[in-house]
């Protein structure tokens, strides 16, 4: 909690640089289907117990208007905005988003986390 | 929330052509900017946390999510205060904000035990409304009556008097049986009629002034399937039939749709029939059809409202079936600051008249529906509902819209009509007014007092309103 967020963020934003390497000349992935977007889960068994009470419930529902977990086409036009600005909009909350992300013991790492896996395809 | 097939405004492009004849400079139209928000973090590098709407702020120094409740025993003796239990940050009034401690149950979730044979089921504080619809389903219970949003914790919702609408059918708590907390001093106790007696009458609507609740005891129904039906109708037809439809409907609440003159009636009734497929939700789009509509002709009420009227005239009832939790509550991604007082159920029309009249004379701005429901007494000592069948009376404004107008129209209004406001909805009252209100109001000042007598729960907000530590 005493880390500044804008250091946070450029660790985060070089994670995102990074993918963004690793997918260059790979084809879209086509969007999950509802089923397989419920299923996913983060590896790390921390993070995926504050997804299950935070995220999901509005990440893995169209209804909600939230770009879908593992949807990389919706995930995207957020992400070319960088990882700063993501984090941000997370922290201050933007259009639907509610700040924090329902999640109000969440540091910026678990922010950037959860970002960088809802925002990648399913393997 | 307004529901339909089809979105509300299909045609807006015939809505842009008139505004652009009569009235471009005086209409919203573009991007309108999120409200300013605060810095991310403090000097000190505390976190922000903000409420679902983003009026409530804070830069807790500690957050804390305990696993179990000797942990959180734990923590309330030692960790900085006050301490404030967050739900889901859906309260508009600050019941959480804390420079100290805040706290989040989200580790403290699910069902821990049920009785069948007497629909009971115990869950943990934490469990949000949407996960244990669905778990309860899955014993076969169901609660009987739900908030609108789906994303409250049992704990925070029960906290603040969240509730659904129905005749017969009393606000959340009123279903609580038992409940287990941990007081000021870190103590575990069990609450309920025969055991802390009158704990149990203060805790189960305590603000999370009296402890933070862990467990609460649920009296559930056997689930259901129920038919919706939504349909729109004039302002005055739904006025009249009021009486009637309360009295013929499970679940029934109306929107009044300003500045159009009509309402839509939603209605939910016990069906053996089977379900059907649901239809993409487009209560959203219709929400957001109702803001451009103000957006483009808030400048001309008598043409938005001829507008308005002509294309509602081509919208079909709607009729739905499936378990209750499915439809009672819902997604509300587009977000609001609201008002809700709790009227005298007799009080209750000619305190909306009252409301529509002074909004569509002076705030052209609001687009929002103003939503009437009905909520069956209960005995909580703070308890909006407390002895009398009462009538619901919501005012919302769009999260980027300004909502000062709630407190200069609307609430003079209510309280004119003997209203309670909603615990967790914005309101001006302090604590005499509250002490006017509540018939137990000072005992449970009391009450408090002696259960956290060191004021571990009291944030600045809490301590006006009890204004005793």
């Amino acid at each position: 909690m005493t880390t500044p967020l804008s250091v946070r963020a450029l660790r985060g934003f070089l994670c995102l640089a990074f993918l963004g390497l690793g997918a260059c000349g790979q084809k879209e992935a086509p969007p999950p289907d509802a089923a397989t977007i419920a299923a996913l889960r983060p590896a790390d068994p921390r993070l995926a117990e504050i997804y299950a009470a935070s995220c999901l419930a509005c990440h893995t529902m169209a209804d909600s208007g939230a770009p879908l977990t593992g949807d990389g086409e919706q995930w995207k036009p957020r992400l070319n905005k960088g990882m700063s600005v993501l984090l941000k909009n997370v922290v201050e909350g933007v259009n639907g988003m509610p700040a924090g992300g329902q999640c109000f013991a969440c540091t910026p790492e678990d922010y950037t986390a959860l970002i960088l896996f809802m925002s990648q395809p399913p393997r | 929330m307004m529901v339909s097939r089809r979105s509300l405004f299909l045609g807006m492009a015939g809505v842009a052509a008139v505004a652009g004849a009569g009235g471009w400079a005086a209409s919203r139209v573009g991007v309108q900017p999120e409200p300013p928000a605060p810095p991310g973090q403090d000097e000190a590098g505390r976190l922000l946390w903000r409420n679902w709407s983003g009026i409530q702020t804070a830069y807790p120094a500690q957050r804390a999510a305990p696993g179990s409740e000797g942990e959180l025993a734990a923590l309330v003796r030692t960790a900085p205060g006050p301490l404030r239990a967050v739900g889901s940050g859906h309260s508009f009034m600050p019941l959480v904000p804390t420079p100290g401690t805040l706290v989040t149950l989200d580790r403290m979730t699910g069902l821990i035990s049920h009785d069948k044979a007497t629909s009971t089921a115990v869950a943990w504080g934490g469990t949000r409304l949407a996960d244990l619809g669905a778990a309860l389903a899955g014993i076969g219970q169901e609660m009987p009556n739900l908030p609108d949003i789906n994303k409250q914790s049992l704990a925070g919702a029960t906290a603040t008097g969240t509730h659904g609408t129905g005749a017969t059918l009393p606000a959340l708590h009123g279903n609580i049986t038992a409940l287990r907390l941990v007081t000021g001093r870190g103590d575990i106790l069990d609450c309920d009629v025969a055991r802390n007696a009158e704990l149990f009458q203060a805790a189960r609507l305590g603000l999370g002034a009296f402890g933070i609740v862990t467990q609460v005891t649920l009296q559930n129904s056997p689930l259901k399937r129920v038919e919706r039906n939504v349909w729109l109708q004039p302002l005055e037809q739904t006025l009249a039939d009021w009486p009637r439809l309360h009295q013929a409907h499970r679940n029934i609440e109306f929107y009044y749709l300003p500045f159009t003159d009509m309402t839509a009636v939603i209605t939910h009734d016990e069906t053996d029939e089977p379900a059907t497929v649901r239809p993409p939700a487009q209560d959203n789009e219709a929400l957001l059809d109702l803001k451009k509509l103000r957006d483009w002709l808030g400048w001309s009420p008598a043409l938005r409202r001829r507008v308005a009227r002509q294309v509602m005239s081509g919208l079909e009832p709607e009729r739905v079936v499936d378990e209750s939790w499915r439809l009672l509550s819902n997604e509300r991604p587009v977000r609001f600051n609201e008002m809700e007082f709790h009227l005298p159920l007799e009080a209750q029309v000619g305190a909306l008249q009252e409301v529509i009249a002074a909004i569509e004379g002076q705030r052209n701005d609001v687009f929002f529906p103003i939503e009437a429901r009905i909520v069956a007494p209960d005995d909580a000592w703070l308890s909006p509902f407390q002895g009398r069948m009462t009538g619901s009376i919501a005012v919302h404004a769009y999260y980027k819209d300004q909502y000062d107008f709630l407190y200069q129209l609307v609430e003079p209004i209510m309280r004119r009509h003997g209203g309670r406001p909603h615990w967790g909805k914005l309101n001006s009252l302090k604590r005499a007014d509250f002490a006017a209100l509540y018939p137990r109001f000072n005992d449970a000042a009391e009450l408090r007092r002696q259960m956290d007598p060191e004021g571990r729960f009291l944030n600045d907000y809490l301590r006006g309103v009890f204004a005793d530590a």
